[in-house]
């Protein structure tokens, strides 16, 4: 009795690098040109653009690393990679099935989903003074 | 009962943090093909929008439609639509039952008359003067008219609802009609699908909190945004159809390769649906990944479409003339690939 894993999927597809990353590399110096006088902020959704497995792993490369590397968890693990160019970062946004949501370039000081947001913090000033009163009121 | 206040508030109030909001608008921003600047708009409108009562009108139907929404236990980014609206009235999910049931259902209408948004699932039997299907007495056409009139829009989830479904087919017994029959003059939006993907409803759902209107719909009342194309021109197995590979039985060396099902019925060139993008449970699969056709279940009149298992007629859509070049040359491509293989087995006999 064979496993699933043992039934042939031959999918012959188009491979390879397609030649999009140049042209996407060049998008983003624009938009970082942008940043850099105007201070305007921007994003490119990677699902939109037609990109072959390759082109990813090509457009990785080219981007490189920088400084930061943060891992959010807000309804599913988001993870947020600075690139070896400041002000461009890779953002992947997955749910809590590990799917992928969303995966954007984004050219920014730094991206929206990293902030804490200002209602929240009040919201968060409060309950640490509770949690404070709570301390005091059963003492030593 | 009133919605209260804003969807910004009520997500906070409900403990959905803000990082978790910006991811939703994210992805709905990606998924309806919006550039991704749209998410920052998204997110600032949404927020700020007014919480929206939504009343669900559940009919003659099989509940798979509130099946395929509800199945998760917490909030998710697909199913943090239902932390935004204001479910008002739905008698499935109900804790409350009867009058109370029904005073509610009342209430709401009445008190969000104009700007509610009402949500159908099943089909409306007209058969015996609606009498086919009541709830506390009043027939689903009465029901639904009643419930049309203070619509500010209506989604008709699952092909029972967008065309009639299975209570529609041959015969149809109880005189089964679409919501688009009865209403005329409010906006519909039919979301079919046997069931709907569950994400393709919240994107409908998150559209219209938004933009506070109705997305482009294609000639049968769905969004395009998920409509737009057919299974078949986003297939997976699209390169064996163009090769003329096609499977011929559910388990013979082609099927096992994951060959292109058209000769065992499939309806992808003919049915629009985000199953092949999208797909189910998560990403998953759907139906021709997991070795079997497509069953057109988001197109009008599928049950009565012929045999689920018997190739499309060529010339039935458009590409007919290449069809029936690529399928003479998938039955020579076939027939070789077919001898090999026997040819194949028989060394591997000979072997043993």
């Amino acid at each position: 009795m064979s496993a699933l894993q043992d039934i042939a999927v031959k999918v012959i597809g188009p491979g390879g690098l397609s030649g999009n990353v140049e042209a996407l590399l060049h998008e983003i110096a624009t938009l970082l040109a942008a940043l850099a006088t105007e201070g305007r902020s921007s994003s490119i959704d990677l699902q939109g653009l037609p990109l072959t497995p390759a082109d990813r792993e090509y457009l990785r490369q080219r981007l490189g690393a920088g400084e930061v590397r943060a891992l959010v968890n807000a309804l599913g693990p988001s993870e947020v990679r600075e690139t070896a160019y400041r002000g461009v970062w890779w953002v992947t946004h997955r749910n809590a099935a590990d799917e992928l949501c969303a995966e954007l370039i984004e050219v920014t000081p730094v991206p929206q989903i990293l902030l804490a947001d200002r209602q929240e913090i009040v919201d968060a000033l409060e309950r640490l003074r509770l949690c404070l009163c709570d301390g005091a009121a059963r003492g030593p | 009962m009133d919605p209260q206040g804003t969807v910004g508030e009520a997500l906070r109030h409900q403990g959905v943090s803000r990082r978790s909001f910006l991811k939703f608008c994210a992805a709905m921003a990606s998924m309806m093909g919006l550039p991704p600047d749209a998410a920052a708009a998204i997110a600032e409108s949404l927020a700020k929008a007014r919480r929206p009562s939504v009343i669900w009108l559940p009919f003659q139907e099989c509940t798979g439609c509130t099946e395929s929404l509800t199945r998760s236990n917490s909030p998710t980014v697909e199913s943090m639509i239902f932390n935004m609206i204001s479910l008002d009235y739905h008698e499935t999910l109900f804790a409350a039952a009867g009058e109370a049931a029904e005073a509610a259902r009342e209430k709401a209408i009445k008190e969000n008359f104009g700007r509610y948004l009402l949500l159908v699932d099943g089909s409306i039997p007209t058969g015996l003067d609606g009498a086919y299907s009541c709830i506390g007495g009043v027939s689903n056409v009465q029901m639904l008219q009643e419930a049309a009139k203070g619509a500010a829009a209506i989604v008709a989830i699952g092909t029972c609802a967008a065309f009639g479904g299975l209570p529609k087919a041959n015969p149809n017994p109880t005189g089964a009609v679409p919501v688009s029959a009865l209403v005329t003059d409010r906006p519909v939006i039919n979301v079919s699908g046997c069931p709907p993907i569950p994400v393709v409803i919240t994107g409908v759902l998150a559209h219209y909190l938004t933009f506070g209107s109705v997305p482009e719909l294609d000639a049968l009342g769905r969004p395009k945004a998920f409509y737009g194309d057919t299974i078949h021109d986003r297939c997976y197995r699209r390169p064996f159809y163009d090769q003329g590979k096609f499977a011929k039985t559910f388990d013979d060396e082609g099927a096992r390769s994951g060959w292109c099902l058209y000769e065992l019925g499939c309806k992808g060139p003919v049915t629009y649906n985000a199953c092949a993008t999208v797909k189910w449970n998560d990403g998953t699969s759907f139906p021709i990944e997991s070795g079997h056709g497509c069953l057109g279940c988001s197109e009008p009149d599928f049950w009565d479409k012929g045999d689920f298992y018997k190739a499309l007629p060529t010339g039935t859509w458009s590409a007919g003339r290449t069809l029936a070049v690529a399928a003479a040359a998938g039955a020579a491509v076939g027939a070789a690939a077919a001898a090999v293989s026997r040819r194949r087995q028989a060394a591997i006999a000979k072997e043993k």
